[in-house]
């Protein structure tokens, strides 16, 4: 057999009886016998496994591991309830925000059961979460209120403060015209900081910052809460004005005086029975395209 | 293909199991393979404590693989190549009597040239023919062990005793 298969042999630990004695007849089989008997000192450090594994399980316990278990997840639940409850908290801290368009009018309770009630063209702000410590609403155009009876209650406006005590009273907020009308209890308006009470009947009005004085208010509640625009000796403008937030026109005054006082009130529900009813006292004549209406005098 | 049981080790009674199993042969392929200055107990160390800590990643016939590689790139990230040289300690084999001072020296002399011609193997050679030769590995074992074949063994333990020889003649 050749020299080469069996010291491979032999070096695999593999050799029969046979090939045994053939190995050991090889020239330089005691070379080789010496060779491996001297290798024998090289042999690597003993290593005791059980007592390596300790060493290793015990520097893995040490170190916190287990944390990884749990605070991934936990992490994942945190965030999504964090979300959720900034979500709730943003929402219901939120101002609640109502408005109505041209020939619209709505009706709302607020969260102590006082109502409002919101002409044409108005918009009227409030927050629900803060209610209870501040009963404060924000108001633009014009609106009915009915207030329970509590803490102070006040109608925020562009142009004064109305702080009210349990009562029933109109604010009309519209551009150089502000008007409050007391129906119930006592109103207090404050007006360039000085602050005015209204009684049952008391009206105060503001047009183009002056103040003007007016005779009792002998009705219950305001007249457009009936679908009706009453006025009692306003400049004609405002009339023009009011018809078109409450019909959601335009209209043209050819050659009219707008600051002579009119006396009289007009509809919501018919716009040429309306429109007769603020033209005929004042002698004008009406003619109506599309959204636009044209007044002449006669 | 068989089905695992496990499809991770993130167990201490597999763990140690694995342990049991791979440790020693891991420990002499490095020793045999980088010599003992690189202390390649604490490299073993240091491989099965990766394993552990990736153990979720791993099934547990990966391991293995997992840990011969991982401990040999620690070894590698300590050591630029230098040259390996195994230490030895003094047999004396009780057949021996007639130790006269000349047998000695003798003897001393041909463990140097033995350590010298050991340090000029490859590591590749060096870590097999140790296994095989210290160890009293069979091929098939190292093959396993080194994940090559059993031919690629017999041929890196064959060539290594054949150049030790022929070092140990020439020195």
């Amino acid at each position: 057999m050749e020299r080469e298969t069996l010291i491979s042999k032999w070096l695999d630990n593999n050799l029969n009886d046979q090939e045994l004695e053939a190995f050991k007849k090889l020239e330089d089989y005691d070379d080789l016998v010496k060779l491996d008997r001297s290798l024998q000192g090289f042999k690597a450090d003993n290593y005791d496994p059980a007592s390596e594994l300790e060493s290793v399980l015990s520097s893995i316990k040490s170190k916190k591991e287990i944390s990884v278990h749990w605070f991934k997840p936990f992490m994942k639940i945190a965030a999504i309830l964090a979300i959720c409850f900034s979500l709730y908290y943003y929402t219901t801290t939120l101002d609640t925000t109502v408005s109505t368009e041209f020939a619209q009018k709505t009706t709302l309770s607020l969260p102590d059961d006082s109502s409002v009630s919101l002409n044409a063209k108005s918009l009227l702000i409030f927050n629900r979460k803060e209610w209870k410590k501040e009963r404060d609403v924000e108001l633009e155009g014009e609106a009915f209120f009915k207030v329970s009876k509590g803490s102070s209650f006040k109608v925020i406006t562009k142009t004064g403060t109305v702080t009210v005590y349990g009562t029933q009273f109109n604010v009309k907020e519209r551009d150089n015209y502000f008007e409050v009308i007391c129906y119930e209890g006592i109103v207090g308006v404050t007006y360039n900081s000085q602050l005015t009470k209204l009684k049952a009947g008391d009206s105060f009005l503001i047009i183009d910052g002056k103040l003007i004085v007016t005779e009792k208010e002998n009705n219950a509640t305001p007249s457009w809460l009936n679908n009706e625009s009453r006025f009692k000796s306003l400049p004609y403008r405002e009339v023009l004005a009011e018809f078109e937030r409450q019909y959601g026109v335009s209209i043209e005054a050819e050659n009219i005086d707008e600051n002579q006082l009119f006396t009289g009130s007009f509809s919501h529900n018919n716009i040429d029975i309306a429109l007769k009813s603020i033209t005929l006292p004042l002698h004008l004549k009406y003619s109506k395209t599309n959204n636009t209406i044209t007044l002449k005098r006669d | 293909m068989e089905k695992q049981l496990h499809d991770n080790i993130c167990e201490e009674q597999l763990f140690s199991s694995i342990f049991k199993k791979h440790s020693k042969d891991l420990h002499n392929f490095l020793y045999y393979k980088y010599g003992e200055l690189l202390n390649p107990k604490d490299k073993v160390q240091e491989a099965f404590i990766k394993l552990w800590e990736n153990c979720r990643k791993i099934s547990p016939d990966k391991a293995k693989s997992f840990l011969f590689t991982t401990a040999n790139n620690l070894m590698l990230n300590e050591a630029a190549h230098q040259k390996v040289v195994l230490k030895h300690q003094q047999i004396k084999p009780k057949s021996y009597t007639n130790e006269n001072p000349e047998f000695l020296m003798q003897e001393a002399e041909y463990m140097q040239k033995l350590q010298a011609a050991l340090s000029n193997l490859t590591e590749a050679q060096r870590e097999a023919f140790m296994m095989n030769r210290v160890e009293g590995k069979r091929f098939k074992e190292i093959a396993e062990i080194l994940d090559i074949s059993t031919k690629a063994v017999e041929k890196r333990i064959y060539g290594a005793l054949e150049k030790l020889r022929k070092d140990i003649k020439e020195l």
